[in-house]
Parts: structure tokens; C-alpha cells; sequence
């Protein structure tokens, strides 16, 4: 065997550069790998949220971050989905965390999908556990942590800064070197990153190099190869608002994600503030038009500072010679779904399982980037369904949200979906088929006819076993402390 | 409740393929969904090759409502823990590909990175040694694996060898008994709607017409109506497995009585051997390329270990499969709908995929081209699985007695499997995939039985000190051992289990 890997440095910012470095040194640090942090200038503002679906606590468990502390800390709420609003059809709620549940041994959409033919008047979300307890302001998490029998398990809301403070005192605790600094030169040789310098010329060496800069990608951006895949033909909106406006009473169990002319708008319930972040098309509305449409479209006042930045998604080969970008800085997409840490996670667990084991031929590389451009792709075709199923006739961002040219895969799922209420599993998949059927139906893509299995299922069992059902989930959410109860106090 | 008109299934051809479809859709669905109908002819010999199964039968079996035991009594079957491959990466060499893993995780890495740091530090014993399924294959014992996970004789899995013939009578017999009309005869002619180009009709030598809804052509290699009438095109995949032609001779039992299949490489192809209680099944799979058909039967007889039941029969093929298996309002299944060379025995394996996916997709009468798109990404994905896991056993081989080997040695492989080799080589690494043949110890073991030893390992591995991974390697494998030593053999267990028919004997042979 070559020389090991040894050095690792991670150059970036914010939640990735410290989540990067903590998983590297957990992962490798008692094999012999040394961690480096560079930390760049903070781009986050105190307006700044992370929404997260449920998966980031299985990340925490792997970095040994205890729920309870992390949600004290960075004024976190346990919270269980998101709400969708004015897409054009009637709101709903995409609960997170889902479970396959079938009748008969038929799933349950299938049933469904007969018994609201046949006019059961229940929307679908009541069918779903953690729906049904977000629509009730109830969450199975308690100040005090986690249960551990919870029947469904949690997304997070929390505050930006207060969580990348509480990273970076983890990752230091775990013995990851840092030091603030900022890149003012990478000298390469082929596709290898030789060494960076720094604005205050210290020349960093490394075997490994890991870009957690975000969007602007300082170590990714200037590799050799394809470069930059721009996605923006699917995705209109090219601004991102952060904003704050005061708490919400009582505290809602989800995110209330609003289709406006230009875009959309998602409230994220905090401890004491809301979060305000919106996604939108400046050629559809300035960014001083949707400030001051702000409080009208979210029946909140703003308070404190607000910024706009640049969004462009698309994504780039993440793992170039000894260099591998994780987060924004190979990612780019909207904040839709609570998908933005996620894609951090993706990077570091790909990136902890295939860990190069020698300097000099990382031929890892080719196999990281398949994985992680396939997991993305789905990710990514989760978000486009909600543009491309909205129905907003006669507004010109909305109606170009419905005309693209779907990928592929895409494709072929609204189809099945359209047809049969089924959704195939690929590999690499981020949400469950009860995910995608939530917000299918959600914004009204209805199957046209259900699994003919259901037709030998008699009516009187299918409705006893609906009701029962609902029973159950009734019964599961009422055992659920009231968020509010638990973290509105004071 | 909503009434609907049952599905009329026609089913073209028997054999396997034929009636495992036909007895999926009666003991797989709720009752009043489909009525199925099923044409064979008598006169048309099945090709009958695939008499070693792989453990997702079981998943099958139970979905039907098929008894085990039933069944193996009932087709002469035997228990299968896995294929030994004699003389594949190079002459001399045997390995066994198991059903089951290679020892545990240790360290919070798979088991084969603690191996190859073990082995380069020259304190690994052979990787076989630390699957349970392989050490029981070796000494010739079964038993049915333990319900407890934490028990070491919980880490395998099983399979069967059984007589194919004797497979579709039982099936015949099993959906004949549930109300399946089995209609004796030849089609002579596929009838398309002119206006859709769905299949309407097909009319019989006798001049009968059986129309229905959805027709499942089961009529073998030919592919009557997928191949025939809607002439659906067909992806050739004989530049990675050359193999053409093949050889099948039944000789008496050997006392030799493995709970495993052997497939021996010969110089221009492969010898199967599958062991069931009445009798042996053999064949050469080999290519018309690089041996003569004289050549082929003479290596054949001249290597068997019992005494030839009857003359070897020939058989043709192709290896590919169809752009869309589903099209239209056919769908094909078994070897209309592709052919893989029995090296895994996968023929029964994808037969099952795509019964069982027909009856998670069931259409209705008028089919929604969605449904069989659907179907065909699946059964897709898992054609080309197998073909790239075929594909390595010919590639990776050091043997330079014949010329087929150098030829497989030097083929430009797909770039999906050159990748796996690759990191496999560099760093010991195994992807796991959700959809689709093989595990990762399936992999594990042809690469290294095939001669791929990983020269690295993952990083993590060296978190553990390596005198707590031998030790805990070493008492894995003595663990193993002694508990093997206490299974019963395997011809005891299918005696006690499932005896079926008394061993044939050649004629003119002394019993």
C-alpha cells in the first residue's frame, strides 16, 4: 500500500465545514486521520434557518450530539412536516417521517384511492401519523429528549448561527484543529489540489482536501472537468430571502411552505422567532417588491435584518483528484422540502464509506460521484414535482413551472403514479414512496384507477378497516405532548 | 364494492416458465381477479436446464401457498447451500459462492476489510473457512438454519436442485386442482387488432381462437408472440458471454451427494452438476466458437461421475433479452423474455421477478402503457445485474490453457462492472444496491474465488488493533467449524424431509 491518507483539511463555512470535520474525525480520527478546519467568514445572518428532515438525527447519533442539547441550543423545535399552501390546490401537509400501511395486504394508497372515488370525504394527510400530529400542533419530543418508544420520529427546525456555534465547539471538543482564515490562491498540478493560500499567505498542505464553502465553491469551482450543471430550466426561481418575524402562538408543528406570484414563501417556527426564507424569480417580482410583500403573504411583520442572495441550482462533480466538495458547494438547490442539510449528510456518509485509502490514486472518486449525482437527481425530482404539479393558471412564473421537459425519471414516476397510485423505489432514494404519494396527491395528482386487488376486498371491510385506521393514528396523536406545552413556555 | 370483469390471462407455452406464471396469478392474487388460461402442446419439448434455484424461491413458494416439502418430494429436490467453481480463475482452483455471508463486521467495517488486513499481515485463513454455508457445503451437511440471528448456524441461507420436468407437472397439478383450463395444442397464428396493435387473438392448429386480454408468451427461446407477431427487438449480449450452445445428460446419483451445485470450467465453456435424489443433472454450456459439437459431447461423457441415463440433448441459445419484455399487451416471461446462462442459477430467479412483479402491476383490461413501463425498468435492472456478475466469472481468469479464457480475459467489460472490479482491487470495496441481484457476499466471493484479492482495505479497519481482529477471526472460524460438525449430512436430512423417487439406473446397469 501507498502513503495514507492523513491530512485532511476542510476549507468552507457554517453547518457544512463543521459537520464535515466532526464526521471525518469520528469516523477516522482513532485510524490515524488528522483534521484540519480552515473557516471562512460566516455567510448566515441571525435570520438564518436550518429545516431538516428527520434523517439529520441519525447524523447527530453518528457525531455523538445529544437531541435535547441540540435542540436547547439552537432554539430548535421538533417539528414533524411541512404545509403546502396556494399551489393551486387545497392545502395540505407533507409529513415527514411515513410508514407503508397496508389493508388486506394491499397498500394503502390503493384503498384509498377507491374510497375517495367513491367519495370518503378524509384527506389523505389524515391517514399519515405525523400529519395527522403536525395539523394538531403535536410532537412526540419532549424538552426534556427523545422518547424512546416514539412512534414517528422528528424533522428539525433550528436557528442557523446558535446550531454552527454549537458544531464547531463539538468538533473542536473531538479534537479537530481550527483556525479562521480565507483563500486567496489553490495551486494544483492536473486535477490534485497541491496546496491553498491563505489571504494571510499561510500555504496549506493536505492529502485531502474537503470544499464545505458552499456556493462558491473556492477549492471545486477552479477543478479541471465538466464543471457546472445548471438546472435552472426546471427551477425559475434565481433569489433567496432570509428574514424573521416574531414567534408564532401557539407554535405550529410544521413549516408552511406559500405559493406566491413570484415564487414561495416557507415559515419556520422557531423557540422565539419564526425564520422567513423565500424562493423566487426577480423577473417575476424585485426584491424590494416581495420585502414589502412579505407581511401581507405570511400575515406577519418582518423584524430585524433581512438579505437576499443568488440561487442558481445545478450541481457539480462533487470528488475531483483529492478534492471533494460536500454540501452547497457541489449541490445547489432550493430550501424546499428541509433538504438542505440533508445533502450535507449524503456527501459525508458516501464520503465516510469510501474514505480514499492511499494519496496517490483515489479512484473512489468516480464511484462517489455516481452515487451522490443519483441520490441528488431524486432529491431534486422530489422538489420539481411541486412546481410541476402546481396549479396557478395565468401567472407566467407558475405556468413556465408546469411546461418544462421533465428528467427522465421523473417522468416515468408521474406516470405510474397517474396510472396506478404506485411508486417504484430506485436506489440511491432520499424520501419513501409515501412521501412521493403525500405530495402527489397533495397537489392533486390523482391515480386514475387503484390496484384491481382492491376490487376483492369487500366495501364493508375496507371501511371498518379505514376507520380503524384512523382510530389508531387519532389514539397515537393524542398521546403526543402539544409542541407548544413543551417548548412555547416563557 | 365495485364489480369488475375478471383479466383474461392467456398463457402461451408450459414448462416453467408457463406454469409458475400461471401459479402466481391463481395462489398470488385475491380470487375473482383474473381468469387464466394456459395453451401447451405435448408434442413441444421444455428446455427444462434450470434445476438449481436460488433462495428467493422461497419468498415465491410462500406467496403461493406452496408446502416445501410437498414440493421437493414431488420433484425429486435437494438442498443447495451455494455453487463450487472448479477451475474458474485458474486450473486447480475451487471456490464456493454461498448463500450467506462472510463473518460479521468487526470494527464498524464489513468483514473483508479486516480480512485483507489480516491476510497482508499473513494471519487469514482461506475466506471460505468464515462462511458457514461454505464450510457446511464442504463436508457435504444441511439442516434448515436457525430462527435465532445471534446463533452462528443463522448466517446462511438455502435453495433446491430439483427436476424441472417433474417442477411444471407439479405446478400443472397444483393450478389444474384451483380451476386453471389447460388447453392441449399448437398455435398456429397470432391475431394483432388492426386498429391498436394489441395481440386479439390466437388461433390453434385445431382452428380454436382464444382471445384475451393479456397474453403471456411463455413459448421459450422462439418467442412466439414477442418475438413473432410484435416482433419486439432483442439485445444480444454475446460479446461478453460467448457461450452458444450446451449439452444436458442425466447420469445415475453419485454417492458423491453435495448440498451444492459444481460448475467446473472446461476449455471452451462450463460443466454443470446438480445433484437430486433420483438422479444427476449435467451439462456442458459451451461455445460453437471455440469447440466443435463432436468435440463438446465427447468432453462431456468422457467427465461425469455416474453412469449416463440417456443420450445428451442439444440446446441452442442467445444471450440477451428483450428491449421490452412487456409490450403492448404480451408479456414475456422466462426464456422468450431473455436468456442468461444457467452459471447462477438465475432462470427460475427472473421467471419469479417477473411473475411477481406482474402481480404488483396487474393491469386492467385495457392496459395502461405506464404499468408496463414500470415492469420493464425492473425487469431491466435485474437482466443486467446478473449479466454483469456473469460477465466477471469469464473475466477474470488467469488461465491460459484455452483460448475462450484469453478471449474473456482480454473483452472490454461493461463499464458498471470494470468499475466494481476496480474498487473491489484498490480498496476491498463492495456497493450494496437496493433492487436487484447479487449481495455483496455474492460478489465477495467470486471476486476473490475468482482470483481478485484487494490490495487495500477501508481506512476505518485500522481503529481496531489487528491482534483483537485475528483473534475474534480465528474464533469465528472454530465457532463454525465445531457447529458444522454437528449438522447431519445432507442426504440424511432430504431422506428424513422429503424422500422422493428411489435413484434411477442406467440400463443394462447392475443395481
Amino acid at each position: 500500500m501507498s502513503r495514507r491518507v492523513e491530512q485532511v483539511v476542510v476549507i468552507g463555512r457554517d453547518a457544512a465545514v463543521w459537520l464535515s470535520a466532526l464526521a471525518v474525525q469520528r469516523a477516522l480520527g482513532r485510524a490515524g486521520a488528522k483534521v484540519r478546519v480552515i473557516e471562512m467568514p460566516s455567510l448566515l445572518t441571525t435570520a438564518d434557518v436550518y429545516a431538516a428532515v428527520p434523517s439529520l438525527g441519525g447524523l447527530h447519533r453518528l457525531l455523538g450530539l445529544n437531541e435535547a442539547a441540540v435542540l436547547e441550543a439552537a432554539e430548535g423545535l421538533p417539528v414533524l412536516g411541512q404545509r403546502f399552501v396556494d399551489w393551486g390546490a387545497a392545502p395540505f401537509i407533507h409529513g415527514y417521517d411515513t410508514h407503508g400501511v397496508t389493508l388486506s395486504d394491499i397498500e394503502f394508497t390503493q384503498i384509498l384511492t377507491r374510497a375517495r372515488g367513491e367519495g370518503l370525504p378524509v384527506p389523505f394527510e389524515d391517514f399519515c401519523l405525523a400529519a395527522a400530529a403536525a395539523k394538531q400542533g403535536r410532537s412526540p419530543v419532549t424538552r426534556a429528549g427523545v422518547s424512546a418508544d416514539q412512534p414517528v420520529s422528528v424533522g428539525y427546525h433550528l436557528d442557523a448561527r446558535a446550531y454552527v456555534d454549537l458544531l464547531r465547539g463539538a468538533a473542536i471538543q473531538a479534537g479537530v484543529e481550527a483556525r479562521a482564515g480565507d483563500v486567496a490562491e489553490v495551486e494544483r498540478s492536473g486535477d490534485r489540489v497541491l496546496s491553498v493560500t491563505l489571504t494571510d499567505a499561510e500555504v496549506v498542505q493536505a492529502d485531502l482536501f474537503i470544499d464545505a464553502s458552499g456556493p462558491a465553491a473556492v477549492l471545486a469551482s477552479g477543478a479541471p472537468g465538466p464543471g457546472f450543471e445548471s438546472w435552472r430550466s426546471w427551477f425559475g426561481a434565481n433569489r433567496l430571502l432570509v428574514a424573521s418575524a416574531p414567534r408564532l402562538k401557539p407554535l405550529p408543528a410544521f413549516s408552511q411552505i406559500a405559493a406566491f406570484p413570484a415564487g414561495w414563501v416557507g415559515l419556520h417556527p422557531l423557540k422565539s422567532r419564526t425564520a422567513v426564507v423565500a424562493a423566487f424569480d426577480s423577473r417575476a417580482m424585485s426584491d424590494a417588491q416581495v420585502l414589502q410583500a412579505l407581511p401581507g403573504l405570511t400575515g406577519l411583520p418582518l423584524t430585524g435584518e433581512a438579505t437576499v442572495e443568488h440561487l442558481h441550482p445545478g450541481m457539480r462533480p462533487a470528488w475531483v483528484g483529492n478534492c471533494i466538495a460536500v454540501g452547497g458547494a457541489a449541490v445547489s438547490l432550493e430550501p424546499l422540502d428541509a433538504v438542505q442539510l440533508h445533502l450535507i449528510h449524503l456527501g459525508l456518509s458516501t464520503l465516510v464509506s469510501l474514505f480514499p485509502t492511499e494519496v496517490e490514486a483515489m479512484p473512489e472518486a468516480a464511484a462517489y460521484n455516481r452515487a451522490i449525482a443519483s441520490h441528488v437527481a431524486n432529491v431534486r425530482d422530489f422538489q420539481l414535482a411541486h412546481y410541476v404539479l402546481n396549479r396557478r393558471d395565468g401567472e407566467a412564473f407558475w405556468d413556465r413551472a408546469r411546461a418544462p421537459e421533465l428528467p427522465g425519471g421523473l417522468r416515468a414516476r408521474l406516470q405510474l403514479f397517474g396510472a396506478r397510485g404506485r411508486v417504484l423505489q430506485g436506489e440511491d432514494e432520499s424520501f419513501q414512496p409515501q412521501n412521493w404519494a403525500q405530495i402527489l396527491i397533495g397537489h392533486g395528482l390523482i391515480p386514475a384507477d387503484p390496484d384491481p386487488a382492491v376490487d376483492a376486498v369487500p366495501a364493508a371491510e375496507q371501511i371498518e378497516k379505514v376507520q380503524g385506521l384512523l382510530r389508531r393514528i387519532a389514539g397515537e396523536v393524542r398521546a403526543m405532548p402539544a409542541l407548544d406545552a413543551e417548548f412555547g413556555a416563557a | 364494492m365495485r364489480v369488475n370483469k375478471p383479466l383474461e390471462v392467456v398463457i402461451v407455452g408450459g414448462g416453467t416458465a408457463g406454469w409458475m406464471s400461471a401459479a402466481g396469478l391463481l395462489g398470488g392474487l385475491k380470487p375473482g381477479l383474473v381468469r387464466v388460461r394456459l395453451v401447451e402442446s405435448d408434442d413441444i419439448g421444455t428446455v427444462g436446464v434450470g434445476e438449481a434455484t436460488l433462495p428467493h424461491m422461497r419468498t415465491f413458494n410462500e406467496r403461493i401457498g406452496i408446502d416445501e416439502a410437498d414440493m421437493m418430494r414431488a420433484t425429486n429436490a435437494t438442498f443447495k447451500l451455494g455453487i463450487e467453481f472448479r477451475d474458474w480463475g485458474f486450473r486447480g482452483s475451487s471456490y464456493v459462492h454461498p448463500f450467506g455471508v462472510h463473518g460479521h463486521p468487526i470494527g464498524g467495517v464489513g468483514f473483508q476489510h479486516q480480512w485483507t488486513r489480516a491476510r497482508l499481515a499473513g494471519q487469514a485463513a482461506d475466506i471460505g473457512d468464515y462462511a458457514y454455508a461454505i464450510v457446511a457445503s464442504r463436508r457435504n451437511r444441511f439442516e434448515f438454519p436457525s430462527k435465532d440471528l445471534s446463533a452462528i448456524n443463522s448466517t446462511y441461507d438455502h435453495a433446491y436442485h430439483f427436476d424441472a420436468g417433474l417442477y411444471a407437472r407439479y405446478l400443472r397439478g397444483w393450478c389444474e386442482a384451483r380451476g386453471l383450463t389447460r388447453t392441449e395444442g399448437k398455435v398456429r397464428e397470432v391475431r394483432l387488432a388492426p386498429e391498436t396493435g394489441d395481440v386479439a387473438a390466437i388461433v390453434l392448429e385445431s382452428g380454436d381462437v382464444i382471445g384475451g386480454d393479456l397474453f403471456i408468451d411463455c413459448s421459450g427461446f422462439r418467442g412466439l408472440i414477442i418475438g413473432g407477431a410484435l416482433n419486439g427487438p432483442f439485445e444480444d449480449w454475446t460479446r461478453w458471454l460467448p457461450c452458444d450452445r450446451a449439452l444436458a445428460v442425466p447420469t445415475e446419483r453419485s454417492e458423491d451427494f453435495t448440498p451444492f451445485t459444481r460448475s467446473t470450467a472446461l476449455e471452451a465453456g462450463w460443466q454443470w452438476r446438480i445433484p437430486l435424489q433420483h438422479r444427476t443433472g449435467n451439462g456442458y454450456v459451451y461455445s460453437s466458437s471455440f469447440i466443435s459439437d463432436d468435440e463438446a459431447v465427447t468432453r462431456l461423457m468422457g467427465n461425469l461421475d455416474g453412469a449416463p441415463l440417456a443420450e445428451p440433448k442439444p440446446i441452442r441459445f442467445r444471450s440477451g433479452r428483450r428491449t421490452a419484455s412487456w409490450t403492448k399487451n404480451c408479456i414475456a416471461v422466462g426464456l422468450a423474455s431473455g436468456f442468461l446462462e444457467p452459471l447462477e442459477s438465475t432462470s427460475i430467479y427472473l421467471t419469479q421477478v417477473a411473475v411477481l412483479t406482474l402481480l404488483d402491476l396487474l393491469p386492467r383490461p385495457k392496459v395502461d402503457p405506464a404499468l408496463a413501463a414500470a415492469f420493464n425498468r425492473v425487469v431491466d435492472n435485474e437482466y443486467d445485474r446478473v449479466r454483469d456478475f456473469l460477465i466477471l466469472h469469464y473475466h477474470a481468469n488467469s488461465r491460459d490453457d484455452a483460448e475462450l479464457w484469453r478471449h474473456c480475459r482480454e473483452m472490454t467489460v461493461p463499464d458498471s462492472l470494470r468499475e466494481k472490479m476496480e474498487l473491489f482491487v484498490h480498496r476491498g470495496h463492495i456497493a450494496q444496491y437496493r433492487n436487484g441481484l447479487f449481495s455483496p457476499p455474492s460478489w465477495l466471493s467470486v471476486f476473490v474465488g475468482q482470483g481478485m484479492v484487494p490490495t487495500g482495505y477501508h481506512p476505518m479497519a485500522d481503529s481496531t488493533p489487528l491482534e483483537a481482529v485475528t483473534a475474534e477471526m480465528e474464533g469465528l472460524r472454530r465457532k463454525i467449524s465445531d457447529r458444522v460438525d454437528a449438522m447431519p449430512t445432507h442426504a440424511d436430512f432430504v431422506r428424513g424431509y422429503c424422500k422422493g423417487e428411489a435413484p434411477l439406473k442406467a440400463a443394462g446397469g447392475q443395481a
